[in-house]
């Protein structure tokens, strides 16, 4: 019985996460005037997509098992490096393609060094972003230039539209790599072997699993998405900035979080993390709007995260593990 | 299983045996780097500046030690709260207490940091081990609570500290870390020790032997907590004045100090003394890589690069010994 | 009752200093492995399925006719071998994924269709094991879980057949399962070694290598004390090899 309570439980949690995302919207939209209005909700929805970009790795890594603090120096690398790049008259797209492979790359090396050697992945994760950082800092001298092309911009500029729609074309987009992402996670081998591996590392190698393999691929794939999201980020903030992916490292785990998986693997799913985002976005975005200082936003954040957690992220007694 | 593990926790030798080799790594790498910086920079480490020197080290070096004991308590117990705290007990310290209420004593202003640090670490034991909120779930939201707080009652930097504070990274640098070791070895010395590493090897088993888990975690981060306290007054002490900005910067530092320092991550291996030691170790490299007079960013790059290199090399070191065997 | 020899064992040593092992599998039998915890029947077993390495001697899988010699565990699944592990928690169950991921995780490229796995397909293997292993689970998109140890092990044991192995080595298969379910069990052995698949049985039960098999090797101090079979095949024997005394 306490087997199908957990199952329960985990769906119950994403639930719960799109609840709470619902109500702190409706609360916004009482207590603000104009909360609801079309342009805020399509700065929401802008914001929660390129946090939903960034979050899509650690929802991967986290279902395995593992953590990754790297994601805030590779939206940091790929924002300042496109931008230099791009500036220095390269092609864009051979711009994109040359920073993605280079993250594939950083990930698959932090995968690597975590699983084949059975190092901590928050060590690893740490140590290789921060050269990556210094890298980049070193290259650019401290000062990045450049900025990214109109086309970028455009994609995620919070007046754009995409088509018919009021939105630009990041969220349509990011509703289409979801479903992908859900599908990938739900109905593929891949998916499938990702679950068993967190879920119990010990069994996974006597059921073909390559964990060594599963790491780098996942890893690699976290900072690919993270490289995403740094490119996004230029186009949204119009220039290049090393630090743009800082506030990213907690909030992506944040939104994991919150959206019922669990840090020791086995459990979650993209959709909860969408729920977390949401969850995230309409928090800051309503704490702003009633006049709190950004510390206090941080503050109460951090008060809420921990509220919501407890009300439906509890662990389970040791005694109900044996 | 069960009874045995604890025997084995409990046996004196195998825990010296297993601390050795552990740490042997992070003692390798601090003979070394203590040659390099020998000289390097003999000037550095002449005797008479001994007082600095600790001074200067004793925040890195106190945050590892707080960090210890929640992660020696196993099942993924993680305090990343403790860097934030070390900037509240600064601001409160300096701003509250001192510049605003005038109080200066020293027998009031520690027992008060130290108290924050009990009452954060109870928070944080009581969410994690009570509510059972993920650990790094729940110090996160102490970390971003306590980084906010910090922020608001301290928008800026302010000083000065008192002049017996100051004197605490200076001539009396090693009095605050020695109380703590003091501390942690009559720790040791109780049977909530053998029940800490216990719970941290096996919890499970732990439960099944009577031993109260939730208890003996909650009290983990509760002395995490003072330790983080006491290690917020040596920071105030090395700056000399109230920061909002520093204190935060520990946190992931002083986890790399406790994995550096042969402490698994995954609870029930490792100590204070080697938790100690890879800060130390840190601490070193930063000195050798500074005397290099390269530039900062070099200086993150080799600093990163060596962090990855010594957790891989103590690995592998592991690895070996345990074939060895 | 094929005799067609399907894993071949020369000169493996287990252990330094212990004396080799010599043995041949045959389709369609069932082997018992026997001795006292610890005396090298689960390295030996563990050697057969490619999870530990010999000191020296070789092991070759001869189906369907030509001959692969094992060196790693992927290569012996290759060649036809599964393997049942011992613990069931620790290296068996997926514990929060459903019945139907348990079963099919080491098979998954059988049911997909342009590379996403067909939810019909998993469902219509598994109910075929389900049937032939009477598992008893009202949901199998539940977890696992939630299913009794017996039907836990039943499902595992699915997941190894899965693989249609040649030859299947069972780690103590009845460990922590109630007898009803061991009976079941037993049942099913007998009916896949009719069907000419060879199986390697370790049980810490003597009764159980008596009721199954009709041949048994008895472990001591990591070698062959004795290979006993058909009449002389009894408890007393079985427990005087066991203990090294003269029989």
């Amino acid at each position: 019985m306490a087997g199908r309570n957990l199952f329960a439980t985990t769906n119950a949690r994403v639930i719960g996460a799109f609840c709470v995302a619902t109500l702190l919207h409706l609360a916004g939209a009482v207590l603000i005037p104009g909360y609801s209005s079309p342009f805020a909700v399509r700065a929401m929805l802008v914001l929660a997509s390129l946090l939903a970009v960034a979050s899509i790795g650690q929802t991967l890594v986290v279902i395995m098992g593992g953590i990754d603090l790297s994601i805030p120096f590779v939206i940091g690398f790929a924002n300042v490096v496109a931008a230099q790049l791009y500036g220095d008259g390269w092609n864009f797209v051979l711009v994109c393609g040359l920073v993605g492979v280079l993250a594939l790359v950083i990930g698959g090396l932090n995968g690597l060094i975590s699983r084949s050697l059975d190092i901590q992945p928050l060590i690893v994760t740490l140590g290789i972003g921060m050269v990556v950082q210094g890298l980049v800092l070193l290259w650019t001298a401290g000062f990045p230039s450049g900025s990214a092309p109109q086309a970028v911009s455009s994609f995620v500029s919070i007046g754009g539209s995409a088509g018919p729609l009021p939105v630009p074309w990041l969220v349509p987009s990011l509703v289409v790599l979801s479903a992908l992402v859900v599908l990938v996670l739900e109905r593929t081998p891949y998916g499938r072997r990702l679950y068993a591996l967190g879920s119990n590392p010990g069994a996974a190698p006597l059921a073909l699993i390559d964990p060594v393999r599963m790491w780098i691929v996942t890893y690699a794939a976290s900072a690919f998405f993270a490289a995403v999201a740094g490119v996004l980020l230029l186009g949204f903030t119009g220039s290049a900035y090393g630090d743009v992916g800082q506030p990213y490292l907690f909030q992506t785990i944040a939104a994991v979080v919150v959206g019922g998986a669990a840090l020791v693997g086995g459990r979650g799913s993209y959709l909860g993390t969408i729920a977390g985002v949401l969850v995230l976005t309409e928090i800051n975005t309503l704490l702003i709007g009633l006049g709190f200082q950004p510390s206090a936003v941080q503050a109460a954040l951090g008060l809420i995260i921990v509220l919501l957690v407890s009300l439906y992220g509890r662990e389970r007694h040791v005694s109900t593990t044996i | 299983m069960n009874p045995r593990l604890l025997v084995r926790a409990r046996g004196m030798n195998p825990r010296l045996l297993s601390l050795s080799r552990s740490v042997g790594f992070a003692v390798v790498l601090l003979v070394i780097l203590l040659a390099v910086n020998l000289i390097l920079s003999p000037a550095r480490f002449t005797p008479g500046s001994w007082g600095a020197l600790v001074g200067l080290a004793a925040p890195l070096i106190g945050a590892a030690i707080a960090s210890t004991p929640v992660i020696l308590a196993g099942r993924g117990g993680i305090d990343i709260s403790v860097g934030p705290l070390m900037g509240f007990v600064n601001a409160v310290v300096i701003q509250v207490l001192f510049l605003k209420a005038g109080i200066s004593s020293p027998l009031l202003l520690v027992p008060a940091a130290l108290l924050i640090g009990a009452l954060v670490g109870a928070a944080n034991g009581f969410l994690a081990t009570v509510v059972r909120i993920q650990p790094i779930v729940a110090t996160l939201g102490t970390y971003l609570i306590l980084t906010g707080v910090t922020l608001t009652i301290l928008p800026a930097p302010i000083g000065p500290a008192p002049a017996w504070l100051k004197a605490l990274a200076g001539p009396w640098s090693i009095l605050p870390l020695a109380v703590m070791f003091l501390v942690w070895w009559l720790v040791r010395r109780l049977p909530y020790y053998d029940q800490l590493m216990a719970v941290g090897s096996d919890d499970r088993a732990a439960y099944t032997a009577g031993v109260d888990v939730t208890r003996v975690r909650f009290i983990a981060y509760v002395i995490a907590g003072i330790f983080g306290g006491c290690a917020g007054l040596m920071l105030t002490a090395l700056i000399g004045s109230a920061d909002p900005n520093i204190g935060p910067t520990y946190t992931l530092i002083a986890i790399a100090a406790v994995a550096l320092g042969g402490v698994s991550l995954a609870g029930g291996r490792g100590g204070v003394a080697g938790a100690a030691i890879g800060a130390i170790d840190i601490f070193l490299l930063q000195s050798v890589l500074t005397t290099f007079n390269v530039s900062t960013f070099v200086l993150q790059i080799a600093y990163g690069a060596i962090l990855v290199l010594a957790v891989m090399l103590t690995a592998l070191q592991e690895r070996l010994a345990m074939r060895a065997r | 009752m094929a005799d067609r020899s399907a894993l071949t064992v020369r000169d493996l040593v287990i252990a330094p200093g212990a004396s080799a092992v010599t043995q041949t599998i045959a389709s369609g039998e069932i082997v018992g492995l026997a001795g006292l915890d610890g005396h090298g029947q689960e390295l030996f077993l563990k050697m057969l399925a490619g999870l530990a390495p010999p000191l020296s001697g070789s092991i070759e899988s001869a189906v369907p006719g030509s001959s692969h010699k094992i060196t790693g565990f992927r290569g012996a699944v290759a060649s036809g071998i599964a393997y049942l592990p011992r613990d069931r928690r620790a290296n068996g169950i997926f514990p929060t994924q459903s019945v139907l991921d348990n079963f099919a995780v080491s098979t998954l490229s059988r049911d997909t269709r342009f590379g996403l796995i067909s939810p019909a397909a998993r469902k219509a293997r598994y109910d075929a094991y389900r049937e032939k292993l009477s598992i008893v689970a009202p949901r199998p998109d539940a977890p696992i879980t939630t299913l009794s140890g017996g039907n836990q092990q039943k499902v595992l044991l699915a997941r190894a057949l899965a693989l249609e192995p040649a030859i299947l080595l069972l780690n103590d298969p009845t460990r922590g399962v109630d007898v009803a379910t061991r009976h079941v069990l037993y049942d099913v052995f007998r009916g896949l070694a009719a069907d000419g698949m060879g199986l390697v049985i370790l049980s810490s039960e003597i009764e159980e290598i008596l009721l199954l098999c009709r041949r048994v090797l008895v472990f001591r101090e990591n070698e062959v004390a004795a290979e006993i079979s058909g009449e002389a095949m009894n408890t007393d024997s079985v427990i005087t090899a066991m203990f090294g005394r003269a029989a």
